[in-house]
């Protein structure tokens, strides 16, 4: 087993940081976040879960997809590609939770060009859960708080050590100078909630659409959006021209490309006031039915990674683990009375 | 005298039982302990309901048909809800501007305690000298009174905001928006914000831009304040709402102060004024 | 200039060559792509659509009015009902608008072939549908007896007007209006197109139908279809959801599990009610 120490981890990130975009869970007024960071000193270490997942990293909160200027002619520009970014502190369920956005937007036609470039451009260092915390359900969706999918390296610490383990091409080569030693050192297993359901596959949910369920359980909804910004796996985005600069005869716009969520009121309202989904029902149970159903049925993988950012986030205390536990006893009333 | 919660649950009952109500709006509380909304339609449900220090988020909010729609075709229904005296001045504010139709609504008052955010009491809490909901049709009562803080100053913490220079408080609110996600979540929670489209998120006009820069996000959160001014309650349920621990009740409740010194006006107060912002009244002087 | 050929976010540069009135709130914008490498290969077939820019405004699918067939310029038909419909309207000749697509899926032309064809359009639309009007009189003999049913909430919403009687000079093509509210010297029926389509009498047999409006119209039209003996399988519509992206990646024209974009906006009425969400 390769492993390290506090120290060389500390030397290793502080050499990244000369030469490239570093981003790692920070804290700031008690809420755990990824920002790009300065010195390996910011690093917060102590969190359990971060307030913001990742993504940020690959699919920017807002970010211009195109640059128009307007003037006698139109002339229109891309933007220039990322820079290489190492982004430091990931836990496994947000690692997982790229695959699900790659299943989407890399490997479905047509390929989203700016998503590949961040893509290409992120190394995903992993720190592995000891345990699986307070509102986590990872092992629910096919995760687990020691999974390496979608990592190109992990680190997990063991007393006064960090086993490290690479997985691609890029964490080998990147892991070349942290290595102190090999030393037999065994990775405890992680410690993993018990008594959590049973995820039932899309047919079942499908066979539940109707059920007067949704609407019970949607009532104290308020279409805040809260869940789907702060989810791993939530990808909705809106688009808006806005404008940034103005000169005589010229003006000059960017099209930007904004997070969205499926549980806003005007999601789906079109020019002339018609919304399909004009009730926080038909928004809400839209939701769950695209992480469950629709997107593994589109795309491959769960639209959920069991995180449990929006159980802690939601304001009003809609809890996405009792929706799949109330679908498993659907499902088993159903099989047993049919 | 029994306890809060009896009283709540009692009430309750005997309003779904009577048919006084079709729905009753209350707090239960989830698997992992916290409260949270419950929407009682059945007298033996209201064993579910619950009143704690975590009942935070204004459940007036609920009462209104545009953010809550009945569903198609349906009639408004008769709803019976919980509330805290910050809350009831909601239902006042909301009646004054035509939202509400008091005869909808029966209000279960409670002779508030303080609630908290994040596990510590509210800071207007802390200063509130209001114990008692103004209007209501069951007041619950605890079994010792509630003790009335000493301090006569609703707004002490406003004030200690006031003397840090311009630059510190602008300082201040950029450190705590460049943690704001833009959700909207405070907006959501409010009863106050009902626009069927937020100026935020207009195309047409166009008045600002969807992008996640600070400037942004203070221009939504200080124009959202504005907008609320004189129409604010201090219930906090924007605080509570935020997935990031923002203090909007500090920005809020900075207006609500200016509103009373200017207009000696105090949202929600009786049923016949409107909001000085609201609304252009001839004879209205300002107490400068 | 850009640097790829990303149907996700680059538009093409088109110049408007013609705008005109095609009814009361309703014009008819003609463009042609800047590019003319892009302009000759900017082929479609009937029932696709495209997201059209105006730079600073934003951007809006409408469905292309047009055969590609018939020239390079793209039509299509704007009812001023939002932000970027009221900036279209304010657009001239000469002015320059984006133009991405071709997007979804067309109308299965070559399916169709050897079967009478029934059109239904309501309001505006009409306008997606008259690439296959146009489709099959430059095919005439592929296809087999046509009927057009034309409705319109009043006589100045019908779309257009001056092509009604080159479509009725065809051989065996039939032309029926109707208004839910006629004016002073309309001549034609009052009443839905659900009552038209009953009056006409179509027969099921060897006939496949095309309908495209208000989704409430989509859903009246179907069930009448359905009572005069028409299965599921032989109605094809097109439907209308918020799309953005255009090409299933922004998450917001879903019903259900299924993407208006990339999977429609033309669907067998037959997929259409196995949908998880009604489209109404």
């Amino acid at each position: 087993m390769k492993v390290t120490t506090q120290n060389k981890i500390n030397e290793w990130l502080a050499g990244f940081l000369q030469k490239s975009v570093v981003i790692a869970p920070v804290e700031t007024e008690g809420k755990f976040v990824y920002r790009q960071i300065e010195e390996y000193s910011q690093i917060a270490w102590d969190f359990e879960r971060t307030d913001m997942p990742p993504k940020t990293a690959v699919f920017p909160m807002t970010e211009p997809i195109l640059y128009i200027e307007q003037g006698s002619k139109t002339i229109l520009k891309n933007p220039p590609l990322p820079k290489n970014k190492i982004v430091f502190g990931v836990r496994p369920c947000d690692a997982r939770s790229m695959l699900a956005l790659d299943a989407l937007f890399i490997n479905k036609e047509p390929i989203d060009p700016q998503y590949a470039h961040h893509r290409e451009s992120v190394t995903l260092i992993g720190l592995s859960c000891p345990q699986m915390w307070d509102s986590c359900f990872c092992t629910v969706v096919g995760g687990a708080p020691n999974s390496t999918d979608g990592l190109d390296i992990l680190i997990t610490k063991v007393g006064d050590h960090y086993a490290v383990q690479t997985f691609t091409e890029k964490g080998t080569e990147l892991t070349d100078k942290l290595i102190s030693e090999e030393k037999d050192l065994a990775i405890p297993k992680p410690v993993l909630t018990e008594n959590l359901p049973t995820l039932q596959k899309s047919g079942e949910w499908m066979e539940l659409f109707n059920n007067i369920f949704w609407e019970e359980l949607s009532q104290s909804c308020i279409s805040c959006r809260a869940c789907s910004f702060v989810c791993p796996t939530c990808r909705c985005f809106d688009v808006r021209d806005e404008l940034t600069a103005f000169r005589p005869g010229v003006k000059e716009f960017e099209r930007l490309r904004a997070w969205d969520s499926c549980t806003a009121a005007g999601y789906r309202r079109i020019a002339g006031g018609h919304n399909p989904r004009d009730t926080q029902n038909k928004r809400l149970r839209n939701r769950f039915y695209c992480k469950f159903a629709y997107y593994p049925d589109d795309f491959g993988p769960l639209g959920c990674v069991g995180c449990g950012r929006c159980i802690d986030a939601c304001p009003a205390g809609i809890n996405i683990l009792e929706v799949i536990t109330r679908v498993e006893q659907m499902t088993e009333r159903e099989k047993v009375n049919g | 005298m029994t306890s809060l919660e009896n009283q709540i649950r009692n009430s309750a009952r005997k309003f779904l039982e009577d048919g006084q109500v079709s729905c009753v709006i209350g707090y239960e509380r989830d698997a992992r302990g916290r409260a949270r909304p419950a929407f009682i339609v059945k007298a033996d449900d209201t064993e579910r309901l619950i009143w704690d220090s975590d009942c935070s988020l204004n459940l007036v909010n609920y009462l209104h048909s545009r953010k809550s729609p009945p569903g198609k075709d349906q009639p408004i229904p008769k709803t019976a809800v919980v509330v805290r005296p910050c809350d009831v001045r909601a239902i006042q504010l909301l009646i004054n501007e035509q939202q509400l139709k008091r005869e909808n609504i029966k209000i279960i008052g409670i002779t508030c305690a303080g609630t908290d955010i994040n596990h510590q009491l509210r800071t207007e809490c802390e200063f509130c000298q209001e114990r008692i909901p103004l209007i209501y049709d069951v007041l619950v009562e605890p079994e010792k009174p509630v003790e009335l803080p000493a301090s006569q100053d609703a707004y002490a913490d406003i004030e200690e905001m006031e003397s840090w220079s311009s630059e510190e408080r602008f300082d201040f609110w950029t450190k705590e928006f460049d943690r704001c996600i833009r959700c909207y979540a405070c907006r959501q929670a409010c009863p106050g914000c009902y626009c069927f489209e937020c100026v935020a998120e207009q195309v047409d006009p166009h008045w600002t831009s969807i992008a996640l820069e600070v400037p942004e996000k203070m221009f939504f959160h200080v124009m959202r304040a504005f907008h609320l001014a004189g129409r604010c309650v201090g219930c906090g349920a924007c605080e509570a709402a935020c997935p990031m621990n923002i203090p909007l009740g500090k920005l809020n409740r900075k207006i609500a102060k200016e509103i009373l010194e200017l207009f000696g006006y105090h949202t929600g107060d009786n049923s016949e004024n409107l909001p000085p912002l609201v609304c252009f009244n001839p004879d209205e002087r300002l107490k400068i | 200039m850009l640097e790829e050929m990303n149907i996700l976010t680059n538009p093409n540069l088109a110049t408007i060559t013609g705008i005109t009135d095609l009814a009361t709130n309703i014009k008819l914008v003609q463009v042609q792509l800047d590019d003319p490498g892009v302009r000759k290969n900017f082929k479609y077939s009937p029932g696709q659509f495209a997201e059209v820019s105006v730079f600073g405004v934003g951007e809006s699918p409408f469905g292309l009015a047009s055969s590609s067939d018939r020239g390079d310029t793209i039509e299509f038909a704007v009812n001023r009902v939002g932000t970027l419909t009221e900036a279209l309207f304010r657009l001239d000749i000469g002015d320059q608008v984006g133009v991405r697509g071709p997007l979804g899926h067309g109308f299965p032309m070559e399916d169709f072939k050897g079967n009478n064809i029934l059109i239904l359009g309501g309001g505006i639309g009409g306008a997606p549908l008259r690439p296959i009007i146009q489709t099959i009189f430059d095919h005439r003999k592929d296809y087999g007896k046509v009927t057009i049913l034309w409705a319109a909430r009043s006589p100045d919403l019908l779309v257009f007007t001056n092509e009604y009687d080159e479509w009725r000079s065809q051989p065996d093509v039939a032309l029926h209006l109707t208004v839910d509210k006629a004016t002073e010297g309309w001549q034609h029926d009052e009443g839905l197109i659900t009552a038209l389509i009953e009056k006409s009498k179509p027969s099921p047999e060897n006939t496949i139908t095309v309908t495209c409006g208000p989704p409430i119209m989509i859903k009246f039209a179907m069930l009448t279809l359905e009572k005069m003996g028409f299965q599921p399988k032989q109605n094809w519509v097109t439907l209308e959801a918020k799309m953005k992206c255009g090409v299933g990646k922004c998450g917001r024209c879903n019903m259900g599990g299924v993407f208006v974009c990339t999977d429609g906006p033309v669907f067998c009425f037959e997929e259409v009610k196995q949908f998880l969400e009604s489209f109404v």
